[in-house]
């Protein structure tokens, strides 16, 4: 291995690079469609739950089921979803709905979107059940005082239990935000390998790929640097944005 | 959102809230179908032929059949790859709780003004990226001559799993009275012994706590197993993921190592389910 300090060459190549590029855009798409759907609908998730209606110790188990599933056996469940005949196709037909049937993983305006649906099927009911345990803690008190005003549960929802669990909804950002940045592209690796063509090329897959696929390990490296500092300034704004709403601020 | 929550104020709060259980419980079971329908889907395929696993997804199988396992287990040898999961997680089990533990001990106890540095130390420990460090993860194992040798995962999977488990066990043990620990000191304990004579047994409920987390975690973990294994050694997570790459996709074959892989960690689950549930929880907001 020739050992040459090349300066910043590697991160001039990474700029001008267009598959470095359709990562950094594959990976936005990723993190926004998480970012507008998670943690919002696993929040209302965690506030139904904590009213402790008939049937939420069940629903809590199935929601959490997801998180205690390796990343491996959920792609392999979800190959079997978007396999031409897989089960979502078949869904489609017995519905009525063929025009809409895909082959999921193979098509470049699906596959993206059928590799982000993983993360929003499996989060959505791990955080919602991290938010009812989160809103469980707090005195039943704080709803008393709003109940006589007359306010009703979407209320109490949003104006009193949100507030209160910012700081812990800023926490479910960091944490995906993390793991769309790298743990998801075990996703790409398991399913598409960042195909059709580089439809599902992300930040973390790209790595992955120049580093023990096309063995360019400098390149790697330098990629990894990018995806360490996005994930440091991500961590401190969202930080800033929560700790802003937060009531302690 | 503001708009609805102004146009909602003025409701009576009975209806209202009808209205919210009844949506509450429509998404709520939807969600729910969506999560168990898949998991139904795997399990009946493992016991069923490749032809009718597709052509009737739900439908039961005619008889249990257990050839999708056989074969997996000619293919990928799955016994194997599960004992070297078993073998790599009860290790990096016993070495975590080894390290953790007195560090845990001497966090929660002796508080000098490094400890609160200390710990927010481990506390940045969350937030590396995997693949930030999986290419010096990996050079180094090769530089050791340890690829494929299950001992470096044994060594390495700690590394991922102590800052959470030592700031996990800290917090429990701030919670132990010091009332304790002061009167055996009187009665000439030292400090080895205070540790685990008196702080071991009543630590009991947070060790299991993160020995159920830990197991979880390393039983579950792909990319560094990937990585630094090979063929004869490698865990059940890789073994399920190759079965894919047969010659045509045999998903019969996938949901029977699928199932496998999925067995052990579901009956941790049904056992502790609230300590996990809790523990991700303490261990989220840690972070």
């Amino acid at each position: 291995m020739p050992r040459e300090f090349i300066a910043f060459q590697n991160y001039a190549r990474l700029i001008a690079d267009r598959n470095f590029h359709m990562a950094l855009k594959n990976t936005g798409i990723h993190l926004m469609v998480v970012f507008v759907t998670v943690p919002w609908l696993a929040f209302m998730l965690g506030f139904f739950l904590s009213l402790r209606k008939p049937g939420y110790r069940i629903l809590r188990i199935i929601f959490f089921t997801p998180a205690m599933i390796s990343v491996a056996a959920q792609s392999m469940m979800f190959m079997g979803i978007y396999l031409p005949e897989g089960i979502l196709n078949s869904f489609l037909i017995n519905i009525g709905l063929e025009e809409l049937t895909r082959v999921w993983l193979g098509n470049t305006s699906t596959a993206l979107g059928a590799i982000i649906a993983i993360d929003i099927w499996g989060g959505i009911g791990f955080y919602g059940v991290l938010f009812f345990a989160a809103l469980s803690s707090l005195p039943n008190e704080l709803y008393e005082a709003a109940r006589l005003d007359g306010a009703g549960l979407w209320v109490m929802m949003w104006r009193i239990a949100f507030p209160l669990t910012i700081d812990f909804f800023g926490v479910v950002l960091v944490l995906q935000f993390l793991w769309i940045l790298s743990g998801a592209a075990q996703n790409v690796l398991l399913l598409t390998r960042g195909g059709p063509g580089r439809a599902t090329l992300t930040l973390g897959y790209y790595l992955y790929d120049m580093a023990f696929l096309t063995q360019r390990l400098g390149y790697s490296q330098a990629i990894g640097v990018v995806i360490f500092i996005t994930g440091l300034v991500g961590i401190i704004l969202i930080r800033r944005i929560t700790s802003k709403f937060s009531y302690q601020a | 959102m503001t708009a609805l929550i102004f146009t909602h104020r003025r409701k009576k709060p009975r209806e209202s809230s009808w209205f919210f259980l009844l949506i509450g419980y429509f998404l709520a079971i939807l969600y729910a179908l969506l999560i168990v329908i898949p998991l139904v889907f795997i399990v009946i395929s493992a016991f069923k032929d490749n032809t009718t696993i597709f052509a009737s997804p739900l439908g039961l199988p005619d008889k249990l059949q257990f050839k999708n396992f056989v074969l997996a287990q000619e293919n990928v040898n799955l016994l194997r790859a599960t004992g070297i999961s078993f073998f790599v997680t009860v290790g990096s089990e016993i070495l975590v709780l080894l390290l953790a533990f007195p560090a845990a001990f001497g966090l929660a106890r002796f508080s000098t003004r490094l400890s609160p540095i200390i710990e927010s130390i481990f506390g940045l420990g969350f937030l590396i990226p995997a693949l930030a460090i999986i290419m010096p993860i990996y050079l180094m194992t090769a530089r050791a001559g340890m690829i494929n040798n299950p001992l470096a995962l044994i060594i390495f999977y700690p590394a991922l799993r102590l800052p959470i488990t030592i700031i996990l066990l800290a917090s429990f043990m701030r919670k132990i009275p010091r009332e304790l620990e002061e009167s055996a000191a009187i009665d000439g304990a030292n400090i080895f012994q205070i540790m685990t004579k008196i702080f071991l047994p009543l630590s009991i409920p947070g060790v299991v706590t993160v020995v159920v987390l830990n197991f979880i975690d390393i039983w579950n973990e792909y990319l560094f197993a990937l990585i630094l294994m090979s063929s004869d050694n490698r865990t059940i997570q890789i073994a399920v993921s190759l079965l894919k790459n047969q010659r045509s996709i045999d998903y019969g074959l996938i949901a029977a190592g699928v199932l496998i892989s999925l067995v052990p960690v579901y009956i941790i689950f049904v056992f502790f389910q609230e300590r996990i549930m809790q523990g991700m929880l303490a261990g989220s907001i840690k972070e």
